[in-house]
């Protein structure tokens, strides 16, 4: 008895039960971690297939698209090409179009689109106007100035009419749904504008 | 004994250095233009005591072609003559005599021989000729440009008390929630335009311009406010001002902006005004183009000798003056977003020469326009729209 009792008592026997308490909790964990990631597997759905029944949402070949940028050293706007898989159907790729302009700031470029700003709608009508309804950030996310205003609209534009000049002959501006006066108080926005 | 040699040697040296890197007078090239900002002559200048010393030969560059020198090297005495005069200088000496003594004047500097050359304190230039010729010869330090204008052309002929033009200045945004744009340190669009607008009104209303503002205060003041405020006041002229903003840092200088729905941007179709005009086939704001247009002008030629970049007048559709029913300019004085203009726009003497310029324009605007709403440059119709 007396011997069990000095070997209980040593400090190399605690070690060793240390030692093996924390190897079980490894264990457990690993081996729980791998059944979760194998149920994980199991449970997603396989990727659904394009519809190649329905044209709009098929992706075709991907093309490239201008989008007008600012470069951070200049005070120009230029084009960005970059490539997009574009829809077919006309209006789907104006939303991709400017939905791209809006999202995409490459290295050494700034968007003159406020951060934030969403794509609620496009529409385009039989008089090749068309209708871009934004979120209330393009007007409220503005820096003021005059330059930083005209910035932002005209990179809409260019855009637009660089990418469907066949489509589109005037661009109005909406925020929310509704025709606005102007962005931050300077350049007038409440008609359809062009070049 | 080796020591003192070295250290004379050493101390010898240090002086060398420092006048080979300063040097008694340092060089920099000041530019002359002139009233409509052209170039009339580069020159290369030296600095003495932070004053400007320039060549004669300049003078002939720049205002006198015919003139003739002579200079008694020993006496230290120069003689110029130019344009039917006679003017005797001395070296290190502030008076001068013009025609053999007839006159004389006292310079704030007096020229001197800079590296064997005689030269003449900017103070001849701005002080000297107007006092003898028919020009108005200014110097901007900053800029280093030297302007020199006829006289003539600065006097304005006196405008009749009852043609006397009602001139409306419109401070920008306003109130807490329209602050317009704002500089990193601190510097308010709303904030400057109002204090320029105020500074204005007293420099115009003291040489006999009659001149409103929009907003007096930091209100909120809306657009219709600031339209009805102008129209009922029979504004002859409208001048809205701002500061600019920019996604690009490298942006910079003063901007004039022109309301025409057919510029930069343009409307698929005329814009239908807050009252209707277009039915009652009443002049609209953009059929004031041609007025505003000689404004803008006058502004641009007045306020170029005051910042380095050239400044632009730009066409766009403008909502903030598009339903103001006379000739209307937009200023934008310069951008928030970039440190130059930001530093330019921090000093209260260059504000003050901004507001003078301004001042300057619309005195040649009423001088030279009568007071009536016919424009006389009113666009056809068919030169508007080309859709």
């Amino acid at each position: 008895m007396g011997i069990f009792k000095k070997i209980i008592h040593s400090r190399l026997f605690i070690t060793w039960c240390i030692t093996l308490v924390v190897i079980v909790i490894g264990l457990s964990l690993t081996l729980l971690l791998i059944s979760h990631s194998k149920r994980t597997i199991v449970q997603d759905a396989p990727p659904k297939l394009p519809d190649t029944a329905n044209p709009t949402e098929s992706l075709p070949i991907p093309q490239q698209i201008n989008l007008f940028l600012l470069e951070t050293t200049g005070t120009e706007l230029i084009p960005k090409r970059v490539e997009l898989r574009l829809f077919l159907e006309t209006t789907e790729r104006l939303n991709q179009v400017v939905t791209a302009l809006i999202k995409e700031t490459p290295p050494n470029f700034r968007n003159p689109i406020p951060r934030g700003t969403v794509l609620n709608h496009v529409y385009i009508d039989n008089q090749k106007v068309a209708y871009l309804d934004f979120s209330h950030h393009l007007a409220s996310g503005q820096i003021g100035g005059t330059t930083a205003e005209f910035l932002t609209v005209t990179a809409i534009l260019k855009t637009v009419f660089d990418a469907f000049s066949d489509d589109v002959l005037h661009v109005q501006l909406l925020i929310e749904g509704k025709e606005q006066e102007t962005l931050s108080g300077h350049i007038n926005i409440s008609q359809p504008l062009r070049f | 004994m080796w020591v003192r040699l070295h250290n004379s040697l050493v101390l010898f040296l240090y002086i060398l250095i420092f006048f080979i890197t300063h040097g008694l007078a340092q060089a920099t090239t000041v530019r002359f233009v002139d009233g409509h900002g052209k170039t009339l002559a580069d020159v290369d200048v030296k600095l003495h005591e932070d004053i400007v010393y320039i060549p004669i030969d300049s003078l002939k560059s720049v205002f006198d072609s015919n003139l003739t020198q002579e200079y008694h090297r020993p006496r230290g005495k120069l003689t110029i003559r130019m344009k039917d005069s006679e003017i005797g200088l001395r070296m290190r000496n502030s008076s001068v005599t013009i025609n053999s003594g007839k006159e004389s004047i006292t310079l704030s500097h007096p020229p001197r021989v800079i590296q064997g050359q005689p030269m003449l304190p900017i103070s001849f230039y701005t002080e000297l000729l107007p006092k003898l010729f028919d020009v108005e010869v200014k110097y901007n330090a900053h800029l280093q440009r030297v302007r020199i204008m006829s006289k003539t052309a600065w006097e304005l002929p006196v405008v009749d008390s009852e043609q006397e033009l009602s001139i409306i200045i419109d401070p920008g945004h306003g109130g807490e929630e329209d602050v317009g744009c704002q500089s990193q340190n601190g510097l308010i669009e709303k904030d400057l335009v109002l204090a320029i607008s105020k500074e204005i009104q007293k420099i115009g209303n003291q040489n006999g311009l009659s001149i409103l503002l929009t907003r007096s205060e930091d209100v909120p003041t809306k657009r219709l406010q600031r339209v009805n405020f102008s129209n009922q006041n029979r504004g002859q002229l409208f001048l809205s001002i701002h500061c600019n903003a920019s996604y690009s840092a490298t942006h910079k200088g003063i901007r004039i902006y022109l309301n025409n729905p057919y510029g930069l941007l343009r409307f698929r179709q005329r814009p239908i005004t807050l009252i209707g005009r277009e039915s009652l086939n009443i002049l609209k704001q953009d059929d004031f183009l041609k007025l505003s247009k000689d404004f803008a002008f006058i502004l641009e030629k007045e306020m170029n000798f005051l910042v380095e970049d050239p400044i632009e007048i730009l066409e766009m559709p403008l909502i903030s003056i598009s339903d103001i029913y006379m000739p209307a300019v937009q200023i934008e004085l310069g951008y928030l977003s970039n440190i130059d203009d930001v530093t330019r726009l921090s000093q209260p003497e260059h504000l003050t020469e901004l507001s003078m310029a301004i001042v300057r324009s619309m005195q040649i605007y009423t001088a030279t326009h009568k007071k009536s709403t016919e424009s006389n440059g009113i666009p056809s119709e068919e030169s508007i729209d080309s859709d």
